[in-house]
């Protein structure tokens, strides 16, 4: 309560590393070799805690889903006690969820904080027959300085299934907007063109749910319901990259 | 955090010197009447930690309407550590206490202190470059907070300054405060999303009358 500031991002122990936290608690259940995986795919979050409590009590109502994807913008100020806010309700799923990072979780002193309460900027892990790649996409954030999406990581990322037989890449800034780096946007829409199995790329930030195929290439980009839209998507996926996705109202 | 504090407390020591003037002064004045304040001579120091304004916040105050109503201006200061980048902080604070109650003869307590403050950050990491954002990209400011206090304080009523007839006190307080972002959030959820506790944060401090 002696808060310093409010970029002050101390939290209690058990709000640190929730990365690494929720990925052990996913892998505490694993998912068999060759079983459909279902999760539940939705996005900012940011300054909607009445929906989020909403959103928690309708998830766990679900049976046989495997883990929740939040695309970004956990907070609205990138402020630490916004996060430690959403994960006091997020950590009642039954669930456990990952996160990628969001624009407005890099507001001000967000990066840090970010990466104290939840943990890297990219990252990815394999979860049953699905990889799932984690990619920080909020270039304007950082004025369109070419390390937003990190082409190289991603690349390399893309280049290995680590095993799984499909992949995915979750980010918050689609390329479609303009907060995309522009300088970035034919080379990251290319790599995942190139890229084997991939199921599609699934973003936030609009606040509506699209999904499309806006390059033509074969490559499908999913959007999501922001909490206040009062919907999320159970995804399913089989196969080397076969899914459904069924909108949900909370 | 050391290379901060060692010039606070030199000030806070040279303050509480000059404040005291040793008694062989010569032009010692009639009982009763003092001399003369400058306009802009502050009215006493503080010193505190939390609130939102610094690890460290220390500056100076005035005092109006019989010292009911104060003001303050804070420098505060937070270590990288604790919020990825060092920020310092400048504070402006608005108090109102409308009661005073004497406890026995050297102490005082006042119970309310209603206020509000502002404060500007300087040093956080992302906080608009020209040209970054289009106007109102994001309606909120960065580094510009304000925010509600509320607290009480007791006051230690030392003897007067010899040489002078100074009346000299200590006050030891606490504020419980918010802000603007934090407010706006419990603002805009109101199905019990997020509970008003949740919304404190809390200043301790100290202010020496001089």
């Amino acid at each position: 309560m002696i808060e310093f500031s409010p970029n002050d991002h101390r939290v209690p122990e058990e709000f640190t590393n929730l990365t690494e936290k929720n990925l052990a608690k996913l892998a505490a259940r694993p998912l068999p070799a060759g079983d459909t995986l279902r999760f539940i795919f939705t996005g900012d979050s940011q300054q909607f805690y009445d929906e989020a409590e909403d959103l928690v009590t309708s998830v766990n109502k679900l049976p046989g889903i495997s883990l929740l994807v939040l695309a970004g913008d956990i907070a609205d100020f990138g402020l630490a006690r916004e996060m430690k806010w959403v994960d006091e309700k997020l950590r009642r799923l039954t669930v456990p969820y990952v996160t990628v990072i969001g624009n407005h979780d890099l507001v001000g002193n967000g990066q840090p904080t970010y990466q104290h309460i939840f943990g890297a900027l990219n990252y990815s892990f394999v979860y049953g027959d699905t990889k799932f790649i984690m990619v920080d996409t909020n270039g304007r954030e950082y004025n369109f300085n070419g390390t937003a999406p990190d082409m190289p990581w991603l690349r390399s990322q893309l280049t290995s299934l680590n095993g799984a037989r499909r992949q995915v890449v979750v980010c918050h800034v689609p390329p479609t907007n303009e907060d995309f780096d522009p300088a970035l946007r034919a080379p990251y829409v290319q790599a995942l063109r190139e890229a084997p199995n991939l199921v599609f790329e699934m973003n936030g930030h609009n606040h509506s749910y699209t999904i499309g195929q806006p390059y033509n290439d074969g490559v499908t980009y999913v959007n999501s319901d922001a909490f206040s839209e009062r919907h999320y998507m159970i995804v399913t996926v089989w196969g080397d990259k076969q899914f459904r996705i069924k909108r949900v109202a909370f | 955090m050391k290379k901060l504090l060692l010039p606070v407390l030199l000030l806070a020591s040279l303050a509480s010197q000059a404040a005291t003037p040793p008694d062989t002064s010569a032009a010692k004045p009639a009982a009763g009447t003092q001399p003369e304040r400058p306009w802009y001579r502050p009215k006493h120091l503080a010193l505190q930690t939390g609130g939102g304004l610094g690890m460290v916040a220390a500056g100076a105050g005035y005092e109006f309407s019989k010292d009911r109503l104060e003001t303050d201006i804070l420098i505060g200061y937070v270590p990288k550590h604790y919020a990825g980048s060092t920020l310092s902080l400048a504070s402006l604070k608005f108090m109102y206490s409308p009661f005073r109650l004497p406890v026995g003869e050297k102490f005082q307590v006042v119970p309310i202190t209603v206020g509000a403050y502002f404060s500007y950050t300087h040093g956080t990491i992302n906080d608009e470059l020209k040209g970054q954002y289009s106007s109102d990209y994001y309606w909120f400011s960065t580094d510009t907070r304000y925010g509600p206090l509320l607290g009480s304080r007791v006051t230690f009523l030392a003897p007067p300054v010899a040489a002078t007839g100074q009346p000299r006190k200590i006050s030891v307080y606490y504020e419980l405060g918010s802000n603007d972002l934090y407010l706006a959030s419990y603002l805009n959820n109101r199905n019990g999303g997020l509970g008003f506790g949740q919304l404190l944060t809390l200043a301790l401090g100290v202010k020496a009358d001089f």
